[in-house]
């Protein structure tokens, strides 16, 4: 039975609206980036992040269980992805054995020069998406201790995964490549061009180049990028380096735009599936790059016409 | 033990479960929120003065492990809280299934105002057709989580929330 609150009413609602305040006040703050803000939260995360390990050893078993239970199709599906990719692989090993020169440029293309020259850390990934809207965001066990700051660019042995988010002292959030709102800027190795793309909402593997990129004058197919080609980041962007991204599969005229070209690339990771991850210990410009602007500026070797009102 | 002290204890159970847990166990792809489900609870049990502070203190909690900016689901959750607690006032019989109910209707709204206030503040992408799939799976698993976690919040709360039970 519900017992009568009466003047409680009031209260409730005074104090609801001293907590929305509160509330909004906190939003505030932390979107204007307050840093004691931002270093209280970092402190709690790192208190409970010990907690949290032993919690997660303890519940692994069931978590365990239940993924063998439940994801045994996905599973008995990636085995056969593996098996498929391996055919694919060995077979590509023998096209490449007829056509050595062609394999040489394909490695000098693919060769990860950046690792050599650029200090990284390998991190594990201790956990996916926490909640039910970040499916994009992994936590990993390195954090500023380790060097790790925001912006920093996250990879495998196969090309870019994503992007530091959030450090705390002993473990960062990454947001993946998969995240349709993480705009990249990439070059492409093949005709050097620029542009801005993104992965596709409803195909996390595919990358689409929607900016930045013109169709070549004279509809001249030889000035396309080579489908075989591999797409790398671009050293002016956020990123510190040029780090593999994919393969292009698709080149086409944008339908909404008679001359812009898109670029479809088939990411070289599958960020859905991580265990370890590596962070590149170098900061990159921490902001989208921008679209090259047409000069304003009148070039040098144009004549200028004289105003034939002031000869008079 | 004081009622503040099992809250948090509480609390952080629900947490490391969420962090644990509900990370690799989904259901179609979605986790339930144990923080919001105690925020529900807190509300039902206790009235809209006390139950908003409870609401409000996981919603911060679970906030600081969620990408949005710190205060949406406090905020949420605060909102959804008192309105929990005002429809409570007007219920003469309470009962297992209404509480289920209650907790089913809150929990996917809870879902709903999360993303749309997140919407709001600089996080559009949380706006999606998607929203209301993973409200109603939220919903029903919260629900069917009620006869395990009310005994669990009656204890934190010192046996307040008998009186409506």
């Amino acid at each position: 039975m519900v017992l009568p609150q009466g003047g409680g009413s009031d209260r409730g609602r005074r104090r609801l609206v001293l907590l929305v305040l509160t509330a909004i006040t906190l939003l505030s703050l932390d979107l204007s980036g307050f840093g004691p803000l931002g270093a209280a939260q970092r402190w709690v995360r790192d208190l409970l992040h010990p907690i949290a390990e032993v919690a997660g050893f303890v519940a692994s078993p069931f978590a365990n269980t239940w993924n063998a239970i439940f994801d045994y199709d996905d599973l008995a599906a990636e085995r056969d992805q593996l098996r498929e990719e391996l055919d694919n692989a060995l077979g590509a090993q023998l096209a490449a054995e007829a056509e050595r020169a062609a394999f040489r440029r394909l490695l000098e293309a693919t060769e990860i020069t950046y690792l050599p020259t650029i200090p990284t850390v390998t991190a594990t990934v201790v956990r996916t998406a926490v909640g039910n809207f970040d499916e994009h965001v992994i936590t990993i066990d390195k954090g500023t201790n380790h060097g790790i700051r925001p912006g920093m660019a996250v990879v495998t042995g196969a090309g870019l995964v994503g992007r530091v988010e959030r450090v705390d002292a002993i473990t960062a959030s990454v947001q993946l490549l998969s995240d349709a709102n993480l705009v990249i800027g990439v070059r492409l190795a093949a005709t050097d061009e620029v542009g801005l793309g993104h992965t596709l909402p409803d195909d996390v593997r595919t990358f689409v180049i929607d900016r930045g990129l013109e169709w070549p004058e004279g509809d001249d197919g030889s000035l396309l990028p080579a489908l075989d080609s591999v797409v790398v980041t671009a050293a002016s962007s956020r990123y510190p380096a040029e780090i593999p991204l994919g393969r292009i599969t698709d080149v086409y005229l944008d339908p909404e735009n008679d001359i812009a070209m898109i670029v479809e690339v088939e990411l070289a990771n599958d960020v859905r599936d991580l265990s370890y991850v590596t962070v590149l210990i170098a900061s990159g410009v921490d902001q989208v790059p921008l679209e090259p602007t047409p000069s304003t500026s009148i070039p040098l070797d144009i004549e200028v016409p004289q105003d034939p009102e002031s000869d008079r | 033990m004081s009622v503040p002290i099992r809250l948090g204890l509480v609390m952080l159970a629900a947490l490391l479960v969420q962090l644990t847990v509900f990370v690799d166990v989904r259901f179609f792809g979605v986790a339930p929120e144990l923080l919001s489900l105690l925020a529900v609870f807190g509300a039902f049990f206790i009235g809209p003065e006390r139950g908003l502070l409870v609401a409000f203190g996981a919603g911060l909690l679970w906030d600081v492990y969620l990408p949005t900016p710190l205060g949406v689901t406090a905020f949420t959750l605060a909102l959804i809280a008192y309105a929990v607690a005002r429809f409570n006032e007007g219920l003469f019989h309470d009962s297992r299934l209404q509480l289920a109910v209650v907790v089913f209707v809150a929990s996917g709204m809870a879902v709903l105002g999360y993303a749309l206030i997140g919407g709001i503040m600089g996080s559009p992408e949380l706006l999606r057709i998607d929203m209301f799939r993973i409200a109603l799976i939220v919903g029903i698993l919260h629900a069917l989580l009620t006869p395990l976690v009310s005994p669990v919040m009656m204890w934190a709360l010192g046996g307040e929330g008998t009186m409506r039970r």
